[in-house]
């Protein structure tokens, strides 16, 4: 096909083409961005927890009417849990991944030290933290029964000894020999580091965490308060019954309590999609646009050409009185439209780039890969040549007799 | 004669369906697309309390500075026991109030019903009056009862339907935590967007404070805050609730209400001193460093807007611009494919301006009808935020008659915009040139 | 009625000028049928075009109906063409999206005049084409000389002092161009000015005056201006 006639034929068409060609740069460069977001979005919330979400429940449980002594209320309310039917094991802590509250604080590698070498959540944790989470140790070992002791709500945490996420211990100790070093997650007291856990994820999804949220350390500690969070090891199968029967349990062991309503017993699935609503939502709406998007695109570019395609029947007609097959109009079309689609993408190209550029600034998004628009560029041209396809076969039907017709 | 032009318009309009189907659907989708963003943008970034957000004021009080590795330069965005009652006891401003949210359980009297979870606030009398809350029975406390530690109970017109089956309950008495409050009065709906009194916790949307009792009672009986509370020296909180009172953590949310410019500055610089004064006495030990900031310019500090709003609201914007680059390109085609009819009018005495009105008058009425899809849109659009935005936000984005109004602008407006360039065109068609083409 | 004087008009694209009207002088009486003749190319088209204000001139002068009209701005010449001037074009040249009555209603409307008063105009002029009955009718479900005849009928409801009329009769079969050319012709009887272009020589014996044009200037052909004859007898008298 030759492209000189093509593009003296489109200075003839220069409205037309130029919003063509603008249409698909815009749309290169919204579709672009858009799959980049949807994409962070999809990486952010489909990071895993380490946990064994499918068979963990939380129960949200405060006591109320006792003062002081909450401890035997603990230990029991955990005995009631533990006989639930469908029940493995469970435990008691301040938080869990996903939930998006919890305890934060700096460790140092020096007593007092000016600064933490990292930042990291704190998990309550006993001997059955590890088993009931479905957590996996890669080094040393879980704690022991008799390791674990109570500590009052405003009491500073100084654990003899802590398990901590490999993803702590590289970065407190990048050389891998973490196990058996010491750690000062009280400025004056150090902790022995007895375990390494493969994964187990902070309990912030936002910002806010966002450089810390492998980091986790586990202490050795049952937090006395008045409110705690039950983890519940469910087997296969049993979660809903055991979501009826374990609230139902500890209000008959103790009625003094208060499980909320609305979020007081939650399996981790809904942990999960409650922590992630907004992440997931944006990357809905972002799809739903960008599927819009190339949807009035394509629809745009149809209109357009078929409207060319009326114009030019008579010209048409001529060609093919005058020789042209129906591949050579086809063919000419699809070239024409390729074209244009060439100078859209390279200016969509440029519009992408900018785009992402001023969101970085203004939203502090990352730096969009170059394969995603190159991906969106060929997208894009492909897209082009199928909405162009059925007006410029139905210009190929154009019979030569067409140019003996006057207008 | 504009009711010829809009029956001509159409006549045109019917002539091609599918294009101007195109059309209309291009237009309603980029509009729908558009306020839905909108409205969630509009329900998350709205003034709370338009007619005193520019009296109430944050003060904030650096009592970090550059310790324990700290970088920034920014103070805390809450303020620490030690600070709020110095600031307290000055009294500087008309009004101030300092509060932290509470989660205690509340008791019923009959002892068959199970004890519920309660949210709200312990703070000081002057929080009802400076942040407009409405009463339907009763009212605040008196500011006595703050200075006696005084066992009284604001509560919400739920709570209060909940526990006294909504009837008149000032007087009575409930159980928070083990103790008796006396109902001093009943709220009426009140739940400000932002939650702009309390954004530091729960990112502003949470849902309304049930229960408000005196911030010197609830420190007495060593009430933990529900909300954030962040500790930046190697003490933390310390091994009790008096070192907790002692320590540098900061959790507690200080509010003034100044109402005058002149106020502002001697409060700014009441600020200043007392900062001066802390670094004097050896407490702090680096300059004052103070901030004053009004309703709306700490809702902006604090980010209040998800960034993903903003995002989704450019990039529908985008997509607008796109349905009308499309529009544009479509009413282009449409006009000129009658440049014969052009012709013949304008060799029939019609004016460029004639065309020109004719011409606009069929792409309003592509823009009415897009505004039309546009609504219906943006009202499913609307019901499926909930879906996908978090249901504390989506909860207040709702279609309402400004909302309507504004659609149907836009679409209009929009659409008559992409139309100058083709209607232009149009009119720019020479009388002659069906006489040149034969 | 219209008086040219010295007018030319040349159309210039990047390489060329054309002159397609040069020195070109003309005067047409009020109330005269005038018709223009010349070969493909000559400029008959363009003087037309001209006359009708459709298309301005390049030089010279033209008085249509005592005003010149070369400094006529685009609004004063389409009121001049909306109330003096009619057209008949060899296309007809209808709006296919409009039935008869909206058609012959079109230079109407831009004149503003009141509904009752179209609609009187317009069956009335459709009743002087013979096509009453077909008011609802679009262009498409008529034939040529039907299609021509509403476009008589359209120029007609505005009354126009000049008509201009392009190969009014070169679309049409003999029959069908018989029947035009007799409508004109009664326009004419009523006071109309009537220009035609035409290269049908028998359709230019018709008019009481030929004007001849040749590569965009009128040639004398030294003819005295014709009586006016019975159309009848002139058919006759050429077949």
């Amino acid at each position: 096909m030759q492209i000189s006639p093509i593009l003296s034929a489109l200075r003839h068409h220069k409205a037309g083409t130029a919003l063509i060609a603008m249409q698909i740069a815009l749309t290169l460069a919204i579709v672009c961005n858009t799959l980049f977001i949807i994409q962070q979005r999809v990486a952010h919330l489909s990071r895993p927890s380490g946990i064994d979400e499918a068979h963990l429940l939380r129960i949200q449980n405060q006591w109320v009417g006792q003062h002081g002594d909450y401890a035997p209320l603990l230990a029991a309310d955990l005995a009631t849990l533990r006989h639930v039917p469908g029940v493995v094991d469970a435990y008691a802590t301040n938080s869990v991944p996903l939930s998006g509250g919890g305890w934060s604080t700096g460790l140092g590698l020096k007593p007092s030290q000016n600064g933490p070498t990292a930042m990291t959540a704190i998990y309550f944790a006993d001997d059955h933290t590890l088993p009931t989470l479905g957590v996996k140790l890669v080094a040393g070992r879980n704690f022991r029964a008799d390791e674990i002791s109570d500590m009052p709500a405003l009491s500073k945490p100084t654990p003899p000894f802590v398990i901590i996420t490999r993803a702590l211990a590289s970065k407190l100790y990048p050389h891998g020999d973490a196990l058996g070093k010491s750690v000062y997650v009280a400025p004056d007291k150090p902790s022995t580091i007895i375990g390494v856990v493969r994964r187990l994820q902070a309990p912030w999804t936002g910002n806010f965490a966002a450089s810390f949220s492998d980091n986790s350390t586990l202490v050795p500690f049952r937090l006395i308060t008045n409110g705690t969070n039950f983890v519940l090891r469910v087997r296969t199968g049993q979660m809903g019954n055991v979501m009826r029967t374990a609230p139902k349990a500890l209000y008959a062991a103790n009625r003094m309590r208060v499980i909320p309503d609305d979020d007081g017993v939650m399996p981790f699935s809904a942990i999960r999609a409650k922590a992630y609503a907004s992440d997931r939502g944006m990357a809905i709406l972002m799809a739903v646009i960008c599927v819009m998007l190339l949807a009035i695109t394509a629809a745009g570019i149809v209109g357009l050409t078929s409207f060319w395609v009326g114009q030019r029947r008579k010209q048409i007609g001529v060609r093919r009185a005058l020789g042209a097959t129906r591949g050579d109009i086809l063919s000419y079309f699809l070239t024409e439209n390729l074209l244009i689609g060439m100078g859209g993408v390279l200016l969509g190209i440029a519009l992408a780039i900018g785009l992402n550029l001023w969101m970085v600034t203004r939203f502090e998004m990352q730096h969009l890969s170059l394969w995603y628009v190159l991906a969106g560029a060929v997208a894009l041209l492909l897209l082009g040549q199928g909405a162009v396809f059925a007006p410029a076969l139905r210009a190929s039907r154009v019979p030569p007799v067409e140019a003996t017709r006057s207008v | 004669m504009f009711a010829y032009y809009l029956q001509l318009g159409l006549r045109s309009l019917r002539r091609n369906p599918a294009l101007t189907a195109l059309m209309v659907i291009a237009i309603g989708f980029g509009v729908a697309a558009s306020m839905t963003t909108y409205a969630v943008f509009r329900a998350v970034s709205g003034d709370p309390i338009p007619d005193k957000s520019a009296q109430l004021f944050k003060p904030q009080i650096d009592n970090w500075g550059h310790q324990h590795g700290r970088t920034s330069d920014e103070p805390p965005n809450a303020m620490d026991y030690t600070d709020a009652m110095a600031l307290m006891r000055a009294h500087k401003a008309e009004k101030q109030t300092v509060s932290f949210p509470i989660g205690p359980s509340l008791i019923p009297a009959d002892s068959s019903a199970m004890p519920i979870n309660v949210v709200g606030f312990a703070t000081y009398a002057d929080f009802f009056s400076m942040f407009e809350v409405p009463f339907k029975y009763g009212g605040a406390w008196p500011a006595s009862d703050d200075a006696q530690h005084a066992s009284t109970v604001v509560i919400n017109a739920k709570l209060n339907q909940r526990l006294f089956g909504g009837s008149n309950s000032v007087g009575k008495s409930i159980n928070l935590e083990g103790h008796d409050y006396r109902i001093a009065g009943v709220t009426d709906n009140w739940n400000p967007q932002p939650r702009f009194y309390d954004v530091v916790n729960g990112g502003g949307f949470s849902t309304p404070p049930q229960i408000y009792i005196p911030f010197s009672r609830a420190i007495d009986l060593q009430m933990q805050t529900f909300g954030n509370n962040s500790c930046n020296g190697p003490g933390g909180r310390g091994d009790s609730f008096a070192d907790y009172l002692r320590s540098d953590c900061v959790w507690l949310s200080y509010w003034a209400q100044l109402p005058t410019a002149a106020a502002v500055a001697s409060y700014r610089s009441y600020l200043q001193a007392y900062a001066a004064d802390q670094q004097r006495a050896g407490r702090f030990h680096w300059a004052p460093n103070i901030r004053l900031r009004n309703v709306m310019q700490w809702l902006d500090y604090q980010k209040v807007v998800p960034p993903e709003t903003q995002v989704s609201l450019l990039l529908s914007l985008g997509f607008l611009v796109v349905c009308l680059v499309n529009t544009i390109g479509l009413l282009l085609a449409k006009f000129m494919r009658r440049a014969p009819e052009i012709g013949i009018r304008r060799a029939l005495g019609a004016s460029r301006r004639e065309i020109y009105a004719q011409f606009l008058a069929e792409a309003a009425m592509v823009g009415v009808a897009g505004g039309l899809l546009g609504l219906l849109l943006t009202a499913l659009g609307v019901l499926g935020v909930g879906l996908v935005f978090e249901s504390q936000i989506a909860r207040l984005a709702r279609v309402d008659p400004a909302l309507i109004g504004l659609t149907l602008l836009v679409a209009i407006v929009a659409t008559v915009i992409a139309a100058l360039y083709p209607t232009w065109r149009a009119s720019r068609v020479q009388p002659a040139w069906q006489l040149k083409s034969n | 009625m219209l008086k040219m004087n010295h007018l030319s008009k040349v159309y210039r694209t990047e390489v060329v000028e054309t002159y397609a009207l040069r020195d070109f002088n003309i005067d047409v009486k009020e109330g005269e049928f005038v018709a223009v003749t010349g070969p493909s190319g000559s400029g008959k088209t363009t003087f037309l075009t001209i006359a009708g204000l459709l298309e301005t001139f390049s030089g010279g002068e033209y008085h249509l109906d005592g005003i010149e009209v070369s400094q006529l701005n685009d609004n004063a010449r389409s009121k001049i063409r909306n109330e003096k001037i009619g057209f008949i074009f060899q296309a007809f040249n209808l709006i296919p999206d409009l039935n008869v009555y909206d058609n012959i209603e079109v230079p109407l409307r831009y004149r503003g005049m009141k509904g009752a008063e179209r609609k009187q105009r317009i069956m009335d002029s459709l009743e002087r084409v013979g096509l009453s009955s077909r008011a609802k009718h679009y262009p498409a479900e008529l034939s040529g000389g039907q299609q021509q005849r509403v476009a008589i009928a359209r120029a007609l409801a505005g009354s126009p002092r000049l008509l201009l009329a392009d190969e009014p009769t070169g679309n049409l079969d003999t029959q069908m161009a018989r029947g035009v050319l007799e409508l004109i012709e009664d326009i004419h009887r009523d006071g109309a000015t009537i220009v035609m272009v035409t290269h049908d020589p028998e359709l230019a014996a018709r008019a009481q005056r030929n004007v001849h044009i040749i590569d965009g200037q009128v040639v004398d052909l030294s003819e005295e201006p014709r009586f006016h004859s019975h159309p009848e007898e002139t058919t006759q008298s050429q077949r």
